[in-house]
């Protein structure tokens, strides 16, 4: 049972459903609302943007499927004690070490509200989008070559933007000032007011149709429900004892790498939980280094655990759940101010790889690696006019014990620019956008397949920054699959004048007519590939996925014009290579 | 014989298939008079029901064949092979650099997933049915690359050999420069005889290629079916001697032609629930009520619309199953909540109600055919909503099976004692519903209390009063025969079409060019369609945002630049709460929209009733008590009888639930309106 005595339940279970759809629902509408009237394409096509419910002392109660969020509501009530706080205040920052990381890079921008009813403060909201050029060293603020912070634009600690109604105007003429783009920051920033204005609205209109009471009832349960799963969920999978994993990022582009993120879980006899990060490497110069909040990674674990069950809801019940997370100021995953962070991505999307890991070390089956996910930005000037292309490219997901790793895809909710809209918009002609065959790691269940983004540049010159990672380190593959390949990126493949680029670098300069071929790195496999169905992987051969040469190579499968040759599928499976746990590049017990 | 003279004839005949029964409703347009006739269904040949259906109507009216002015359809055919993926197999013919357009999608994990849990859907076309041409047009639509022929001929070749019977073309920039799209096609036209070729510039012309790929995909798919069975209709109406225009329902709310139904079948995406909201508009307006929200409760899903002064809002942003279908329709919300909608509780101790529902078999326990699930309509039979038999006598539920499933599935695992269980599964479905309401109402700037309610659909007018209350609505209109409501949206429908086509740069000349440009689109089609002049209408509609945004607001075209801006400022100050002063509107698409006004229906007056007199009395178990309420026979009701809550009023397709604290009153044009007493606790 749980370690406290449960209060009285206000809030019976057919409300608390109610309750919770009834947030979901505005949810849903801030989230069409900041979608259909952002103006820059990276909120709205790309749609870099999401939002959240909080309880009246800022736990948050119903979050977003992503688990990379920290103590949101933290860093404003250290500056403005919530008792405070009035109706039609509104709050932002941005600040990524003054938040201790709540948000990780500079462009992320929160703004979060109360919501007051009858007088009395029932609940916070917040709104957060990536902005796409908030000043600092190069056109879209992030950028490989950063070193310090204040390279990568303009820093705002926790502000009160609107105080009962009025807004600061110049806060946001200084802010708008910062940018090489300001009618789509400010665009951005309306919209993303009016999110939050809205879901302050709705969730007033749910307190004064259930009740203060009920509310805060209904708020406590959400929480609790997913921390007591999460907690179940943890003690079904750790054994009392240690369990470590490391993954490694292949390094931060300034020179270091690999570079390790060391954890270890410790379930003690009297079931206490706790991470500990504290071995992980040194932080970086580059702008690699996560600022990782202590919440991330019971809120990572939480969506793990939570899994398909659709009446669950991400919360602060998953970092609860664990009793403590054990940092040590310097690592990658917590530096020093005023590291760069910009690039944290990469680094962020191996800590949930390495939470995986150390599921799979325990004897669970979370899935194995993914790749991740890839970011360009071009910069330049096309008929006279300066322009920024800041383009992220989908990359293949770990398998999973029940289906194959997802092929090609970003992260959660952000949609790639389609090739039309980009080549009217940008000075860019797309040549070829398709599947990265043999980039899935292969296995029972294939990793997912990366993909390959060609482009013509059509700019009189441009500048390019790239952020890929795993090339070195490709993604592991878990239980007999293989790791997935890695991606790369040239400049005029094929050619005399072909040359590949270091894959976390900023500064290549490119001309019209230049030629860019960026291949994306897929997932790990999961289970032997000598055990996936001969048709899977004909499938996949007929589908460009895998060639025919991997397709003998890799899983034992001969396929003749367009068939399986059973008879020398048969040959080639008799001679059935030995597996272990974990695969990078080769087989090994325990990945370092 | 033209449609001029055939729009004076005086018989319109609407058919409905459904799964079960075919019903079918003819029409004196004359003198408002209708009857109507049911014959089981033959799903193996429909057209066999429909001609039966014909044939029976006709005896009913003593109609003669070659009185018929027009024979109205809704179809769902495309519709369930969209959402089962039973579509013709078929191929993708795309730009050479671009086979797995349909894998990428928009690379994305969707938003409300759990993304360890997350399966891509298998998408309608596979990687190896997906063949590439060697062509090339910029953005701007200059030539970059000539069309290879011979690799067309190759993709022909391809096709062939891999047995399609469907093929969709869609290459980049097709929506700006149309021409090597239509080579292609014809070429593949002439290769494969008997296969349907679909060119995407001739069913969406809009950019971003992911969706505009599926659309045409999913037209190639459901065209051989459809074409077949719309030849087949019309072969059968022939052979009965009826020279009356078979018009079919689309997802627009509107009605075409057979011919331009089998060059765009997509268009049926959404025939059946159009339908049923036009039907709802005609039955609300003849009771006097322009401004509604419709709910149609079917036994898998409810589909929620809101009308204001009687007019049917499109987009073209709406989904069928997994899949974007950019087309225009009715815009309005689907969501997982029906009588057959399955009630659990998770392992975390939550009570959740749908998505997933009983299927027809066993189907809910109530109705005894082994069903030990508990569903939404095992909470009402629980309750007492329900009389114990149904259909005239000719179903009788299993009350103690519903009982038990509800004891049993949700009442022991939370604690809870039956009713309350019932009450609470009841509670979450309604709930989803309201939430859905305020998608469409509260989201586009409406107040749901200044409407009106049409439950409707087998389901729809037990949960109408429950909705309305947590809406604050105070009036519930429930039309003549809420099963069946598709016949009337057909008798009610007009011809419609959009045209439209897109702008990069909105000078008043080429404003003006383009909407005269399509207008000469649309005078080709009213000649298709045989409408007479006096019978045409056509909208000029602007599609516009600020500069930068990705949405689009649809604007009546005022007629100039500076108009249309002002407009489009103060739409969008009332949807999203705030304008851009400084902003830059601008105009992004230019839409045509035709109508051809049919004759529309004049509703029969309900003679007078004699008060209403109860049948008998059933027990219901309302959460403010246990109440005997009374029972009515719909069919015995006659114009301005009324009575009080708590009522039950059966009818052949329906049962209304009328709770305490309401008042129900029939209405002269034949719907039952319900209002909330004003002094009701």
């Amino acid at each position: 049972m749980t370690d406290f005595a449960p209060p009285a339940r206000l809030c019976d279970p057919v409300t608390l459903e109610i309750v919770r759809g009834a947030i979901r629902a505005a949810q849903a509408e801030m989230e069409a609302l900041i979608e259909r009237t952002a103006m820059s394409a990276f909120i709205r096509e790309k749609k870099d943007f999401y939002t959240a419910l909080f309880d009246a002392e800022g736990v948050m109660a119903v979050g977003s499927n992503v688990p990379v969020f920290g103590d949101i509501c933290g860093p404003v009530f250290r500056k403005f004690a919530p008792d405070t706080m009035q109706p039609g205040d509104l709050y932002w920052y941005n600040d990524c070490y003054g938040s201790r990381g709540a948000v990780s890079h500079s462009n992320d921008q929160v703004f979060l509200a109360p919501v007051f009813h009858a007088g009395r403060r029932v609940a916070f909201v917040m709104g957060w989008a990536h902005f796409a050029d908030i000043g600092g060293l190069r056109p879209g603020s992030i950028s490989p070559d950063a070193t310090d912070i204040f390279q990568e634009g303009i820093i705002v600690p926790p502000t009160k933007l609107i105080a009962a109604g009025t807004i600061n105007e110049a806060a946001l003429d200084i802010f708008y000032r910062n940018s090489r783009f300001p009618r789509a920051a400010q665009g951005d920033t309306r919209a993303l007011m009016a999110s939050v204005e809205l879901g302050v609205a709705r969730m007033a209109e749910i307190a004064g149709r259930f009740g203060a009471e009920v509310l805060a009832d209904a708020l406590r349960q959400l929480f609790e429900r997913t921390r007591e799963t999460v907690r179940e969920r943890l003690k079904q999978t750790f054994p009392v004892g240690t369990w470590r994993f490391t993954d490694r990022i292949d390094g931060d582009g300034h020179g270091s790498g690999p570079l390790r993120i060391r954890f270890a879980l410790t379930r003690t006899p009297d079931d206490r939980f706790i991470l500990d990060a504290t071995e992980t490497d040194d932080q970086s110069v580059g702008p690699v280094n996560f600022l990782m909040n202590p919440d991330v990674p019971g809120m990572a674990l939480g969506l793990y655990f939570l899994g398909g069950e659709a009446a669950q809801v991400v919360n602060a019940g998953g970092p609860r759940a664990l009793d403590e997370v054990r940092l040590r100021e310097g690592s990658l995953v917590q530096p020093r101010f005023p590291a760069a962070l910009g690039m944290r991505g990469l680094t962020m999307m191996r800590v949930l790889a390495a939470l995986n890991g150390l599921v799979s070390v325990a004897g669970g089956e979370a899935p194995a690696a993914h790749a991740a996910y890839v970011i360009m930005l071009l910069r330049g000037t096309a008929g006279g006019k300066p322009f920024l292309m800041s383009d992220g490219i989908g990359v293949g997901y770990g398998a999973r014990a029940f289906a194959d790793g997802i092929d090609a895809v970003y992260f959660v909710a952000q949609e790639n620019y389609p090739v039309e809209f980009l080549e009217q918009e940008y000075p860019v002609r797309m040549r070829r956008y398709g599947i990265h065959a043999d980039s899935g790691g292969p296995g029972r269940w294939r990793g997912g397949c990366g993909i390959v983004r060609e482009y013509e540049v059509m700019a009189e010159e441009a500048v390019m920054a790239i952020r890929i990672d795993g090339v070195e380190n490709p993604p592991w593959g878990a239980g007999g699959g293989m790791s997935g390949r890695p991606g790369r990126v040239t400049v005029n493949p094929g050619t005399p004048q072909e040359r590949v680029l270091r894959p976390l670098s900023d500064g290549n300069r490119l001309v019209r007519g230049d030629i860019l071929r960026i291949e994306t790195g897929g997932g790990g496999g999961r289970g032997h590939p000598f055990d996936r169905p001969a048709e899977a992987v004909l499938a996949d051969v007929l589908g460009g996925f895998v060639s025919m040469d991997a397709a003998a190579r890799d899983y034992g499968v001969a396929v003749r014009e367009g068939a399986v040759d059973a008879a020398a599928t048969e040959g080639l499976r008799a001679d059935r290579p030995a597996a272990k746990e974990f695969h990078r590049g080769s087989y090994a017990h325990v990945l370092d | 014989m033209s449609s001029t003279d055939a729009l004076a004839r005086p018989w319109s005949i609407a058919v409905d298939i459904g799964g079960t029964f075919t019903d079918i409703t003819i029409q004196d347009t004359a003198s408002g008079r209708a009857w109507t006739a049911k014959t089981p269904s033959t799903p193996h040949d429909p057209s066999e029901a429909f001609l039966t259906g014909v044939r029976l109507a006709l005896e009913a009216a003593e109609g003669a064949a070659s009185g018929v002015g027009r024979v109205l359809h809704g179809t769902t055919v495309a519709t369930n092979m969209i959402l089962e993926g039973k579509g013709a197999k078929a191929a993708l013919v795309t730009t050479a650099g671009f086979r797995h357009v349909l894998d990428i999608g928009r690379q994305d994990i969707p938003r409300r997933v759990n993304l360890h849990a997350w399966v891509k859907p298998e998408r309608p076309v596979p990687p190896a049915r997906v063949f590439e041409v060697t062509e090339r047009v910029s953005a701007q639509g200059e030539v970059l690359v000539p069309l290879d022929e011979a690799t067309v001929r190759a993709a022909a070749e391809a096709c062939r050999a891999a047995g399609v019977s469907a093929v969709a073309v869609c290459l980049l920039h097709a929506f700006t420069a149309p021409e090597h799209e239509r080579r292609v096609a014809e070429m593949l036209r002439a290769a494969l005889p008997g296969v349907a070729v679909t060119a995407s510039s001739d069913v969406l012309p809009v950019v971003r290629e992911y969706e505009r790929s599926l659309a045409t995909i999913l037209n190639a798919q459901v065209m051989p079916a459809v074409s077949t069975y719309v030849q087949r209709l019309e072969e059968r109406l022939e052979g009965e001697g009826v020279a009356a225009p078979l018009l079919l329902m689309k997802s627009n709310g509107g009605v075409a032609g057979a011919a331009a139904i089998r060059r765009a079948p997509a268009v049926t995406a959404l025939s059946g629930p159009a339908a049923g909201v036009v039907g709802a508009r005609a039955i609300a307006a003849a009771a006097g009520f322009p401004d509604i929200i419709t709910v149609d409760i079917g036994g898998t899903s409810a589909d929620i619309c809101l009308m204001k002064g009687g007019e049917i809002r499109l987009t073209q942003t709406g989904h069928i199953g997994d899949w974007p279908l950019p087309l225009p329709m009715v815009d309005m919300v689907t969501i997982g909540a029906g009588g057959g909608s399955l009630a659990r509780v998770t392992a975390a101790g939550a009570l959740a109600v749908g998505p997933e529902s009983a299927d027809a078999v066993p189907g809910p326990a109530c109705y005894g055919r082994g069903g030990t699930r508990a569903t939404v309509t095992d909470a009402h039979v629980a309750l007492g909503h329900l009389p114990p038999s149904l259909l005239g006598g000719r179903m009788t539920l299993d009350v103690p099976a519903a009982r038990q499933a509800v004891q049993d599935n949700v009442a022991t695992p939370l604690g809870l004692d039956l009713h309350a269980a019932a009450r609470g599964i009841l509670a979450i479905a309604d709930s989803n519903m309201v939430g859905a309401v305020r998608v469409v109402s509260v989201e586009r700037g409406h107040d749901p209390r200044d409407f009106a309610l049409v439950p409707f659909g087998g389901a729809g007018p037990l949960h109408g009063c429950a909705l309305a209350d947590l809406l604050g609505i105070r009036a519930v209109l429930v039309p003549p025969s809420p099963g069946v409501l598709c016949a009337q949206g057909l008798l009610a429908a007009d011809l419609k079409a959009e045209f439209s086509r897109s702008l990069s740069d909105a000078t008043p000349e080429v404003v003006e060019a383009g909407y005269a440009a399509l207008e000469e689109e649309a005078a080709a089609w009213f000649a298709e369609e045989q409408v007479p002049p006096a019978r045409r209408e056509t909208h000029r509609v602007a599609l516009m945002r600020y500069a930068g945004q990705g949405g689009e607001l649809a604007v009546p075209w005022p007629g100039g630049m500076s108009a249309a801006a002002a407009a489009f400022a103060a739409q969008h100050k009332a949807l999203y709460g705030f304008d851009l002063p400084e902003g830059t509107a601008e105009l992004v698409t230019l839409r045509l929209e035709a109508v051809g006004q049919l004759s529309g229906t004049i509703t029969a007056p309900l003679p007078p009733g004699r008060g209403a007199a109860p049948m008998g009395h059933h027990t219901v178990h309302f959460a403010s008590g246990t109440r005997e309420a009374a029972l009515y026979d719909r069919a015995a009701l006659g114009a301005g009888d009324h009575f009080a809550g708590p009522a039950i009023v059966t009818q052949l397709d329906a049962t209304t639930l009328v709770p305490p604290g309401w008042e129900a009153q029939m209405d002269a044009s034949g719907a039952l309106v319900l209002r909330r007493q004003e002094n009701a606790a």
